[in-house]
């Protein structure tokens, strides 16, 4: 075995690690971001879907079972921030299946206006999901807590739209980083003349 | 068995992580996000709020008043000594920093600077400038999340300070909560206060809630009014958590009906504490 060829394996391996710090460090400052309210990040008292955005990016390049088990992951970690009903598993679990569905590098070319496209009809999606949950349990449940299904649906119009539009308006922020940064590691990651 | 050795070999490590992954979200989700919230008030403790030079001076004339008022309490109480016997006074509340909003858009909830090294409890109640703010939730060491008065799931048993007539007030998610009376016809009208009630398992009583804006008391089933909170709940940077025990359920005896005869509307409430 030639010095290059060693020292190359030992390159892929530090990358290994060092994609897993970059994957789950980014996740942990979107976390982060999602209780803060900086000036510019909020419409009608509604922030940024920050994990939304980093599933998506996440997704676009990846295979279906890979963005539904992330969404799984982000759903659960958002459930424990604010609370268990309704879930955030449903609607991040199917964004990222279908944003992998999507096949981007097929139907859509790769930039950042296609992305932000994604991601205003994936935060869609997921608001209407955690809005089918509570209309459900006002449904089903006679002692509900939650208000009437015109008022629920109203407040879906009002989170949906502002969430829709912010998180798309800052997607390059999380998806440009990312997608860098993978294009980099894939680069390395493949062998030579392979 | 060869396809799932191949199946392993090639996936081991990854399946591997996805696994570490879950546990690690499903005890995040367990714990309320203790770590996450621990992590999120180190890293933005060098922003939380101090207090201005305009807010020190609003605060000075804030003290003069909460000093006359303190001197009118106190004669309030011994009045209220004779005619009525003695109320348990609140606990001395400890204050605290809002370093967060909700992380959820479904959600009216706050993140403040005190945990549970600190000495707050879940169930803790939360006051601010303007009256009742929300309840405790969760807690972590040095952070705890309050679920505010505006939540769709909140309830808070209230009443008309002028007219005692009770009822509960549930959130809209806005500056604005509802009022729903258990009388059919309260005695209410625009520009009252509301407070909240005695007969609150969850809440002391007698904490300001806000004022009455708008009636609608020909709605079915319950007549209810629309209430503007006094607490600025959207710009709110300072708050104070009072401990407070939620009362256990009194179940009345058999052969004392009489006092459900004082307190009608005591069951009705009993049932609406989530």
């Amino acid at each position: 075995m030639t010095p290059a060829r060693t020292s190359s394996l030992a390159l892929r391996r530090r990358y290994r690690w060092l994609n897993l710090a970059v994957v789950i460090g980014s996740a942990l400052i979107c976390v982060m971001l999602l209780p803060m309210r900086l000036p510019g990040m909020v419409l009608l008292g509604v922030g940024p879907s920050w994990l939304l955005i980093w599933l998506v990016a996440w997704s676009v390049q990846r295979t279906s079972v890979e963005g539904a088990i992330a969404g799984f992951i982000l759903g659960l970690v958002q459930d424990g921030l604010t609370g268990y009903f309704p879930t955030h598993t449903l609607g991040l679990t199917l964004a990222g299946f279908l944003t992998a569905r999507i096949q981007k590098q097929r139907f859509i070319q790769e930039d950042f206006v296609s992305v932000a496209i994604i991601v205003f009809a994936m935060t869609v999606i997921a608001q209407t999901m955690m809005a089918l949950q509570i209309s459900a349990h006002q449904l089903i449940i006679s002692s509900s807590p939650y208000p009437s299904l015109p008022e629920i649906w109203l407040q879906h119009q009002r989170i949906a739209l502002s969430s829709a539009i912010l998180s798309s308006l800052w997607a390059p922020a999380v998806y440009y980083p990312l997608s860098r940064w993978w294009a980099h590691y894939e680069q390395v990651m493949t062998p030579p003349g392979g | 068995m060869f396809v799932v050795r191949r199946w392993w070999n090639q996936y081991a490590l990854k399946t591997g992580l996805v696994a570490l992954m879950v546990v690690a979200a499903l005890g995040m989700r367990e714990t309320g996000g203790a770590a996450i919230y621990e992590l999120y008030r180190w890293a933005t403790s060098p922003f939380h709020p101090g207090p201005s030079r305009a807010a020190m001076l609003q605060s000075s004339y804030a003290q003069e008043l909460q000093q006359r008022l303190v001197e009118l309490e106190s004669q309030n109480r011994s009045l209220r000594q004779v005619v009525e016997g003695d109320a348990v006074p609140l606990a001395a509340g400890t204050p605290a920093a809002v370093i967060g909003r909700s992380a959820g858009d479904w959600w009216q909830q706050i993140i403040i600077s005190r945990g549970s090294s600190d000495g707050i409890d879940a169930d803790d109640i939360v006051t601010g400038p303007g009256g009742l703010i929300g309840r405790v939730v969760a807690v972590s060491p040095h952070s705890s999340r309050v679920l505010l008065v505006s939540d769709p799931t909140s309830r808070v048993g209230a009443r008309v300070s002028r007219s005692r007539a009770t009822g509960y007030i549930r959130g809209e998610m806005g500056q604005q909560v509802v009022m729903e009376f258990f009388d059919k016809i309260p005695d209410v009208k625009v520009g009252d206060v509301v407070t909240t009630s005695a007969y609150s398992q969850l809440f002391p009583q007698d904490i300001p809630i806000g004022r009455v804006v708008d009636l609608d008391l020909s709605k079915s089933p319950a007549p209810e009014v629309t209430v503007e909170l006094t607490s600025p709940l959207n710009i709110v940077e300072w708050v104070t958590v009072i401990p407070f025990e939620p009362k256990s359920v009194e179940i009345p005896a058999v052969d004392a009906p009489a006092s459900q005869e004082i307190i009608p509307n005591r069951a009705a409430e009993d049932n609406l504490a989530p």
